[in-house]
C-alpha cells in the first residue's frame, strides 16, 4: 500500500498529537493536517487533578509540544465529517479533505446536572481545573460524585487542603477498577487522610439551583460548598453525525485502531475496543492508551503494520497521599499472588498471577519505574512461601 | 535544542526512557538521569527527546530552545 496524499487528524488530543508526531517519526513527507476546539492548544490532561489543584505555577507546563513536525494547525472544532467526500467542515466554516482520517476528539465530561440547573463543577479540561482549583481556596466543605480514579484524586486535593470531604459512589472507592483487596487498603488509607465515603444504594442526583448538595436514593441529603461530579466520560461523536462511524460508546475501533469505515482510524478516548467471539465491547479511555493508539493510528494510515498492540495496560493515580502505579490487566480479583513491603506503611510491591501466563504488577507507594513493572508483568510468578 | 528536567516534579514513570533511552535512563528506584543536562540535545537524538518531552505525564520535561 503506497502513503495517503494526506493525513487529516481532528483532535488536539494526546492521542492526536502523538498520532501527528508518530506520522513523522515513521518517516511521512506528505501533508498532515490537525484540527482541534482546544483554544489553550494540546495539553496534558493527567495533572490537571493532581498538581494544578495544589499550584497555579503548574498551567504553564502543560503544553504538548508540536514544534519541528510541519503540521497545519487549524483552532477551530470539527462540526460534521462526510467520509464518502472524504471532508471534515469546522466551525468556522473551512472544509477540510484528506485521504486518511484520524478521530481523537476525545471526551467530554458526564453532567448530571437536570436541565437548567446551574453550577454544576467537573474536572476534564484546563478551564475545569482552573475554575475547580478556585472553589477550592474558599470551599468549607466539600462533596465528590464518584469514586473512581479522578474522583478520589479530587477528594484527595480536598483533604490535603483541610477541606473536609465525602465521596459518594454506589461501589466502594477504586473497587470497580482495582478490585477488593486494594479498594480496601485504599479506602481505609482514604478515611485516615480525612476522607469520608458514603456508600448510596443508586445513582446520587444533584440538588440545590445552583448546586448545592446531593440527593441520595434513601432520601438522604448532603449538602457542602462545593460539589464535584466525577461520573465519567462521554465520547465527542457529535461531529460524526451521519457517517455510521460512532454509536452510544463512542467510534468503535479493531487492534490496529481501524473504524468499518475505509480510510478513518480513531485512537483514545473517542474510541472503544470492538468485540470478537471472545469478549465484549470495551471502552479503556486511560491516557496510556491514548499514548499506544495514537501511534497504532498513524502506522495504520500509512499502510504500515502497527508498531505494538492497540491497549496498553498502564495507569497510575495518586490518592491519599500516594502514587500508586499498576501494569497489567484489570480489576484484580482475591489476593495477590506475591507481597513485597507493607501496604499499611504505604510501600509495597504487589503482582496477582493470570491464568494466561501473564500478571498484574503494583507499585504502591512505591517508587518504580513503569519499564521494571512491565518486564514483573510479562512474567507469571510463583505464589509467595 | 536544550531540555530541562524538573525533578520536584518527576514521578519515575520512566517513559521518557523509553522513548529516547540515549538522553534518559533510569535506576531500578527510579531515580531519572538526564544525560544532556544543561547541554545541547545531539541531532540524532532530537526527535525522540521531543517525544520524550511529550510523553511524560507529569509535565516534568520542558524543551528550552
Amino acid at each position: 500500500m503506497t502513503a495517503p496524499r494526506s493525513v487529516l487528524v481532528v483532535g488536539e488530543s494526546l492521542a492526536g498529537t502523538t498520532a501527528v508526531r508518530h506520522l513523522r517519526t515513521l518517516g511521512y513527507t506528505g501533508p498532515v493536517t490537525l484540527i482541534g476546539a482546544e483554544k489553550h492548544g494540546a495539553y496534558s490532561r493527567p495533572p490537571l487533578s493532581k498538581v494544578v489543584l495544589k499550584d497555579p505555577a503548574a498551567d504553564r507546563t502543560l503544553g504538548l509540544a508540536l514544534d519541528g513536525l510541519d503540521v497545519d494547525v487549524i483552532r477551530s472544532a470539527a462540526v460534521a465529517a462526510d467520509t464518502r467526500c472524504r471532508t471534515v467542515t469546522t466551525a468556522d466554516g473551512r472544509q477540510v479533505g484528506y485521504e486518511a482520517l484520524i478521530v481523537a476528539t476525545g471526551a467530554h465530561a458526564r453532567r448530571l446536572a437536570a436541565s437548567g440547573q446551574r453550577g454544576e463543577v467537573v474536572l476534564r479540561t484546563l478551564d475545569d481545573a482552573r475554575l475547580l482549583r478556585a472553589r477550592l481556596a474558599d470551599a468549607g466543605s466539600a462533596i465528590v460524585i464518584g469514586a473512581g480514579f479522578l474522583g478520589m484524586e479530587v477528594a484527595s486535593a480536598c483533604a490535603a487542603r483541610g477541606i473536609p470531604v465525602t465521596v459518594v459512589d454506589t461501589d466502594r472507592p477504586l473497587e470497580r477498577i482495582l478490585g477488593d483487596h486494594l479498594s480496601s487498603a485504599i479506602t481505609t488509607r482514604a478515611a485516615a487522610y480525612g476522607i469520608r465515603f458514603v456508600q448510596a444504594t443508586g445513582l446520587a442526583t444533584l440538588a440545590g439551583d445552583p448546586v448545592s448538595g446531593v440527593a441520595l436514593p434513601d432520601g438522604t441529603e448532603l449538602t457542602a460548598d462545593l460539589v464535584v461530579t466525577c461520573a465519567g466520560e462521554v465520547p465527542c461523536v457529535g461531529w460524526l453525525a451521519g457517517t455510521g462511524l460512532a454509536d452510544r460508546l463512542g467510534v468503535g475501533i479493531d487492534d490496529a485502531c481501524a473504524t468499518t469505515v475505509p480510510g478513518v482510524f480513531a485512537a483514545g478516548d473517542v474510541t472503544y475496543l470492538r468485540g470478537d467471539g471472545a469478549g465484549p465491547d470495551r471502552r479503556a479511555p486511560f491516557w496510556s492508551n491514548a499514548v499506544a493508539q495514537g501511534r497504532t493510528a498513524a502506522a495504520s494510515a500509512l499502510g504500515l503494520p502497527p508498531p505494538g498492540p492497540a491497549q496498553d495496560d498502564y495507569f497510575w493515580t495518586e490518592v491519599a497521599g500516594l502514587t500508586v502505579k499498576i501494569v497489567g490487566r484489570l480489576p484484580l480479583l482475591g489476593e495477590p499472588t506475591t507481597v513485597q513491603g507493607n501496604m499499611t506503611d504505604g510501600r509495597a510491591l504487589l503482582t496477582w498471577s493470570h491464568v494466561d501466563g501473564t500478571s498484574t504488577a503494583v507499585a504502591y507507594g512505591l517508587r518504580k519505574p513503569v519499564a521494571a513493572l512491565r518486564a514483573l508483568a510479562a512474567t507469571s510468578l510463583p505464589p509467595s512461601p | 535544542m536544550k531540555v530541562s528536567v524538573d525533578y520536584a516534579r518527576c514521578e519515575g514513570h520512566g517513559l521518557c526512557a523509553e522513548q529516547a533511552p540515549g538522553v534518559f535512563t533510569l535506576d531500578d528506584d527510579a531515580e531519572l538521569t538526564h544525560h544532556f543536562e544543561g547541554a545541547e540535545i545531539p541531532d540524532e537524538h532530537r526527535t525522540a527527546s521531543r517525544a520524550a518531552v511529550n510523553t511524560c505525564p507529569v509535565s516534568a520535561l520542558r524543551v528550552l530552545s
